[in-house]
């Protein structure tokens, strides 16, 4: 009781002494503008919670809060506000002023994770980023996307604006060093061997790999985006050692991504995406093949609920190396299987969809796909799991379907 | 025109005519001291004009701009301690629509004044009552120094962050050197009790 007299005393004095001192808390807020292309860059709560004054008194309290948030979010030199008359009489307009600092630098972890039949994957990421160049350094070991484990490095450049603000440049150089499984040694012996049915289209191991790709990015509208360039690729075979091959391929992405805003109670969100990699001959490339991939997102949030449905289509015609082919059964396909007993050494045809219904920390999802080859029938495989999820860090544990027995995985980790 | 047997030419009107709002405000003084009942003195600064750039654009870009006032006597001009001093403060802001200005001082007890023009709201603002220090006889000379900070919005919350002011942090405020765009120091003196 005293504790709470205490407190009772503390708040009314405070409200004494913090008065509304700014005359201009009884207008109403017109607009709320964030300067430069900063807005994009907001998280959508934050973007949200901007929103959420417009309409309301000039709260400078709150504006306060808000540019506290914005400088710690955007990592910026400084964040401040002016506020002029607005169009109509008795409101007013707020426009945010950001500072960026001279050289930014950003270390993060975009993935780290745990699978139970596969191991570890890490990615470690910092990002060096002064006015519109960025320049981005990465250590990873990961033996989540590939059918390899691809341990080394990644560096990459990034110009934002060439010449306007809708063109941008990038280069980007990787360099891997290769693990295998035992399950995908074992099926390119069994290749190299000549038994069935092992596709005869499919290249062989190698210890190392490197990449240089060239990218120019073209905003074409505001929710599409297309990447183009070129990925000049080497790798040296296992077998026989020191023999290097070179697959070099045009490069071409096309993305959309939109926000179909609705009430303040639910929001939609969809991405896709189309990615075709032509590697050709007349780049000097050893190979021949053109890869197509395209991915579907869907997004619906209400309240704390949301549903996530997502598509992945792939299509390898032509020979292609490993890191090309495409694999299921990691943290985010067939969640539940395992990618090396589905198919070691990856498929050159992929089909996958997923639905996922989240409630606050809670998630529920079930997988279905098949990844084949084009000589071999596709076999559509299923899964399901339930997890938690709470700030990029998650736990699920996920069950194939299948006939007779029941082996769980489970996945833990974070960004994945 | 002939004025005393000299010839006044338009050059020496033009001249006079200059120089006397100059000459004026050289000789009225920049802080005002009268005695305000029997145990307490009033300092006003009409004079200081506090309400400019940065300050003044920061205002008229619908921002809030706190002050920290003090104003302490001593008994040489240069005397590091106090016989007497009182802190306030004060936060200013500016109407968008009215183009006015309003003063508060969060107390306690609160005060405010709103539709003021510049030079009114200085002028309220630089306006302190101040206790006379039992030290301090008729006959004995004193020196009273009004010193003016423009608060950090950082240090705002430290001193207003319990109940009431935090005269300590205040303290250390005016403790430290001032930065010459965010201070106005005015000293007055050598004063008597006995002549004010």
């Amino acid at each position: 009781m005293k504790l709470f007299l205490a407190l009772l005393a503390g708040a009314i004095a405070s409200a004494q002494i913090t008065p509304v001192v700014n005359v201009n808390s009884r207008y109403v807020v017109e607009s709320i503008e964030v300067s430069g292309h900063d807005e994009f860059n907001l998280s959508r709560s934050l973007h949200e919670e901007i929103q959420n004054l417009v309409g309301e008194y000039f709260d400078q309290s709150a504006l306060d809060d808000l540019t506290g948030r914005i400088k710690k979010e955007l990592h910026a030199k400084s964040v401040s506000y002016r506020i002029s008359r607005g169009d109509q009489p008795e409101q007013v307009k707020v426009n945010f002023e950001i500072t960026r600092r001279s050289v930014e630098l950003n270390v993060t972890v975009p993935k780290f994770l745990y699978h139970s039949k596969q191991g570890w994957t890490g990615v470690v990421e910092g990002v060096a980023t002064s006015g519109p160049n960025s320049v981005t350094f990465r250590l990873l070991s990961d033996d989540d996307e590939l059918v390899e484990r691809e341990t080394g490095i990644l560096a990459r450049y990034d110009r934002k604006r060439v010449g306007s603000d809708r063109v941008g440049l990038g280069f980007q150089f990787e360099g891997y060093h290769q693990g295998w499984s035992r399950s995908t040694l074992l099926a390119e012996d069994q290749r190299l061997d000549g038994a069935p049915p092992v596709p005869n289209d499919v290249l062989s191991v190698y210890r190392t790999r490197q990449n240089f790709q060239p990218i120019v990015t073209i905003q074409l509208a505001k929710p599409l985006t297309l990447e183009a360039g070129a990925s000049f690729e080497r790798f040296q075979d296992q077998f026989p050692a020191a023999r290097t091959e070179s697959t070099n391929a045009m490069v071409n992405t096309l993305r959309y991504h939109r926000l179909l805003e609705g009430s303040d109670a639910h929001k939609q969100a969809l991405d896709a995406g189309y990615s075709l990699r032509a590697a050709t001959k007349i780049l000097g490339s050893d190979f021949a093949y053109v890869r197509h991939h395209w991915n579907v997102a869907y997004t619906f949030t209400r309240d704390h609920n949301t549903v996530l449905v997502s598509f992945v289509g792939g299509v390898i015609i032509g020979q292609a190396p490993l890191f090309e082919r495409f694999v299921l059964g990691n943290s985010s396909t067939l969640r539940g299987w395992n990618k090396y007993d589905i198919d070691p050494l990856g498929g050159s045809r992929v089909a996958h969809g997923s639905v996922e219904y989240r409630y606050r920390y809670f998630q529920i999802f079930y997988d279905a796909g098949a990844v084949w080859d084009r000589s071999e029938g596709a076999t559509p495989r299923s899964s399901a799991g339930v997890g938690l999820r709470k700030d990029g860090f998650s736990v699920a544990v996920a069950f194939p379907i299948k006939d007779g027995r029941v082996e769980p995985v489970l996945i833990a980790g974070m960004n994945f | 025109m002939v004025w005393g047997g000299r010839l006044v030419t338009r050059r020496l009107w033009l001249a006079t005519g200059l120089s006397a709002p100059l000459g004026w405000s050289l000789a009225v003084p920049r802080l005002l001291i009268r005695r305000e009942g029997p145990a307490s003195l009033r300092v006003a600064a009409p004079q200081i004009r506090f309400l400019t750039g940065k300050t003044l654009e920061q205002l008229k870009n619908g921002a809030t701009v706190s002050f920290a006032l003090q104003v302490s006597i001593t008994s040489s001009e240069t005397a590091t301690n106090f016989l007497g001093r009182t802190f306030d403060r004060f936060v200013v802001s500016y109407d968008l629509w009215e183009e006015k200005f309003k003063a508060t001082r969060p107390g306690p007890p609160l005060r405010e004044f709103s539709r003021l023009s510049v030079p009114a709201c200085e002028a309220w603002c630089l306006d302190e009552i101040v206790p006379i220090p039992a030290s301090l006889t008729p006959s004995r000379q004193f020196w009273i120094k009004l010193e003016l900070r423009v608060e950090d919005p950082k240090e705002w919350a430290a001193i207003v962050g319990e109940p009431g002011i935090n005269l300590n942090r205040l303290v250390e405020l005016f403790s430290r050197p001032p930065r010459a765009t965010q201070s106005v120091t005015e000293t007055a003196g050598p004063l008597k009790l006995q002549d004010l």
